[in-house]
C-alpha cells in the first residue's frame, strides 16, 4: 500500500520540533506536540533524551581518543565534545564514525593556543580507530620475496594489509600515545622535541603503533602508494641496507599482504 | 570465548559490526561457532520520516549475510531528522499515520534483507498530544500491517507502566500472542526531580524484582519465548550477567514444567 504523502508530512513536523528541542540548550521541549503530566515536567522528560543523546556522542568521542581525552582531563573533554557536537553533529545511525571529523575540527579549534599539538594526537587515535575496523588479509612470509630472482625485484610493488596508516607529526604524538597506555597519569614528554614518523596497523588481535626514522618511514610511503622496489629506493635517500632492514620489519609484522612484479620501463 | 559460558544464545547490536574486520569482528565470527546469535539494530531509525539511510541498510543486510542471525531486531523510534542523526531511540506518536509509515519501512526492511524483522518497544519518558491509540494497539496494528514480530522488552514495558502510566494487563493483552518472538530483561536507573521521579532505561544494573515478577506474568501471556539479559553499560563480571541469564532460564524451565 503506497503511504500518503501528507501522513509522513505530520510525523516529520512532530519530528522536526522533536530534533529543534534536543539541539537546544535551554530546557524547553516541543510542549505543543507533548502531553502534560500531573508530576514530571515536559521540560524535565526532554532532558532525558538530551542529556542521552550528549552522552552517546561523548561516549562514542571518548572510546576513539581515550589517549587525549587523558590528556585533557575529563571537564575539557567534555567541552570540546560538545562544541564538537554543534559543529559536527552525527550523519550515521552507526556512532562510530562520529568521530571522524574531530582531528580537522580540533586543527581549527585549538590553532594558536598550547594545545595545537592535540589535533595531531587526535589524527593518530583516529588512524588507530580506522586501522580497528579494517579487513585483515593473510601475510605473507619473507620467503615469498626471497623466492624471486634478483634481477626481478626491482620491478616488485608490495601490497599491505588494509589497516596500515602512515603518519607524519610535527610534534611527538608516539611518545604520548606510548606513554598513555596505562592506567597512570604516563610519563611526561617533551613537547619541544619535535615530529616523529608513525606507522599504525592492526594484528589479529590488537592495534599496534611504530614509530620508524625518517628514512625508513620515507621509503615504507613511496611503497605503499605502489613504487616498485627499485624506482623506491632511488627515490628516497634509502640506501640497500635500508631497504633490507624495512623490508623484515615488515613482513616480520605481517604488514605485507601480496607481491606484485610490473613491467620495466 | 576463553571460558565459554553456559548460555543458550547470544546477541550484538548490528551496528558493531558493520566493518568490514578488527578484533571484535572475528571474536563474534569465533562466538558464532558456538551459540546461536541474535542481531539488535539500535541506528536505522525506522521511524524516521526522513528517508531511511541506505547506506546503512546496506550494512545490516551484510551483516545478517555474514552472521547468519537466527533473530534480526530493530526498534518502533525514530532516530533522524533534518540530516541529523541524534543516536537514540525517539518515541513515535501512536497515530494512523505512525502506524502507516512505519510499518512500510518495515516492509520495505524485511524486502531488502530478506528476513522477517522483530521491533521492539521502546523505553518512553515523554507522551505526545497526537496519540490516538495505546502502546499496545499501535505495535499490534504494525504488526498487522507489516508482518514483522515482536521483541518485548519487559523493562521497558515496567519503565513506561511508571513513566507514563502505561496500563500493563491491557498492553499484554493488546499485542498478537504469536508475535513475540524474543524477550529482553534489563535494569534502570531511577532519577529524581523534585517530589516525582523518573526511570530510566539505561541497562547499567541488574534487573530488579518488579520486573522479574512482570516476566513471568508476561511468560503467561505469550509462552516460553527465547529471553535474553541485555546489560551494555557498566557491565558487572561475567559471573554475575550469567547468574541473571540463568535465573530468566529458571523461570522459563518452571514455566515449561508448569505447563506440561
Amino acid at each position: 500500500m503506497p503511504q500518503r504523502p501528507e501522513a509522513r508530512q505530520r510525523l516529520r513536523e512532530i519530528q522536526a520540533a522533536f530534533g529543534r528541542s534536543l539541539r537546544a540548550d535551554d530546557a524547553g521541549g516541543p510542549d505543543s506536540a507533548l502531553q502534560e503530566s500531573a508530576d514530571v515536567r515536559v521540560a524535565d522528560r526532554m532532558a532525558v533524551y538530551r542529556n542521552n543523546t550528549r552522552h552517546n556522542f561523548r561516549n562514542a568521542l571518548e572510546l576513539a581518543y581515550p589517549v587525549l581525552r587523558k590528556r585533557v582531563g575529563n571537564d575539557f573533554f567534555r567541552q570540546l565534545a560538545h562544541e564538537y557536537q554543534v559543529a559536527h553533529p552525527s550523519r550515521h545511525g552507526d556512532l562510530h564514525w562520529v568521530g571522524q571529523d574531530f582531528p580537522a575540527w580540533l586543527d581549527v579549534r585549538l590553532a594558536g593556543s598550547d594545545y595545537a599539538w592535540l589535533a595531531e594526537l587526535a589524527r593518530l587515535e583516529w588512524a588507530c580507530e580506522e586501522a580497528n575496523v579494517a579487513a585483515r588479509n593473510e601475510p605473507l612470509a619473507l620467503e615469498r620475496l626471497a623466492s624471486i630472482p634478483g634481477e626481478l625485484l626491482e620491478n616488485v610493488e608490495l601490497r599491505f594489509q588494509p589497516s596500515l596508516r602512515l603518519l607524519r607529526s610535527s610534534y611527538p604524538v608516539w611518545s604520548v600515545w606510548q606513554a598513555n597506555q596505562g592506567d597512570d597519569a604516563g610519563a611526561p614528554v617533551d613537547l619541544a622535541a619535535g615530529g616523529e614518523c608513525c606507522v599504525v596497523t592492526c594484528s589479529a588481535e590488537r592495534v599496534a603503533v611504530y614509530r620508524l626514522d625518517a628514512t625508513d618511514f620515507a621509503l615504507l610511503e613511496l611503497l605503499v602508494q605502489g613504487s616498485p622496489l627499485g624506482p623506491a629506493v632511488r627515490t628516497s635517500a634509502a640506501d640497500a641496507a635500508v631497504l633490507q632492514r624495512l623490508l623484515a620489519w615488515a613482513f616480520g609484522e605481517q604488514l605485507v599482504v601480496g607481491l606484485s612484479s610490473s613491467a620495466p620501463a | 570465548m576463553r571460558t565459554r559460558p553456559d548460555v543458550g544464545w547470544i546477541e550484538a547490536h548490528t551496528e558493531n559490526y558493520f566493518h568490514d574486520g578488527g578484533p571484535g569482528v572475528r571474536a563474534l565470527e569465533r562466538a558464532r561457532a558456538f551459540y546461536p546469535l541474535s542481531l539488535h539494530g539500535v541506528g536505522l531509525g525506522l521511524g524516521s520520516a526522513d528517508p531511511l539511510d541506505r547506506g546503512h541498510l546496506e550494512r545490516v543486510r551484510s551483516a545478517v549475510r555474514r552472521f547468519e542471525p537466527a533473530l534480526v531486531s530493530e526498534h518502533a523510534c525514530w532516530g533522524h531528522v533534518d540530516g541529523e542523526h541524534f543516536n537514540d531511540l525517539l518515541p513515535l506518536p501512536y497515530t494512523e499515520e505512525a502506524v502507516e509509515h512505519l510499518a512500510a519501512r518495515i516492509r520495505e526492511v524485511q524486502d531488502y534483507i530478506g528476513r522477517q524483522l522483530l521491533i521492539e518497544n521502546l523505553s518512553a519518558y515523554v507522551a505526545f498530544a497526537a496519540s490516538q491509540l495505546d502502546e499496545g494497539e499501535f505495535l499490534a496494528a504494525v504488526v498487522e500491517r507489516s508482518g514483522c514480530g515482536l521483541l518485548l522488552d519487559v523493562n521497558n514495558a515496567y519503565v513506561n507502566a511508571r513513566n507514563l502510566g502505561l496500563d500493563l494487563e491491557s498492553f499484554f493483552a493488546a499485542l498478537p500472542r504469536a508475535a513475540v518472538q524474543e524477550i529482553h530483561l534489563a535494569g534502570h536507573s531511577r532519577r529524581r526531580l523534585g517530589q516525582h521521579e523518573i526511570l530510566v532505561d539505561d541497562h547499567g544494573s541488574a534487573v530488579c524484582e518488579e520486573v522479574w515478577s512482570l516476566y513471568g506474568q508476561a511468560l503467561r501471556y505469550f509462552g516460553p519465548v527465547p529471553t535474553l539479559i541485555e546489560w551494555d553499560n557498566d557491565v558487572p563480571a561475567l559471573e554475575v550477567l550469567v547468574a541473571e541469564a540463568h535465573r530468566a532460564d529458571g523461570i522459563l524451565r518452571e514455566f515449561h514444567a508448569a505447563a506440561a
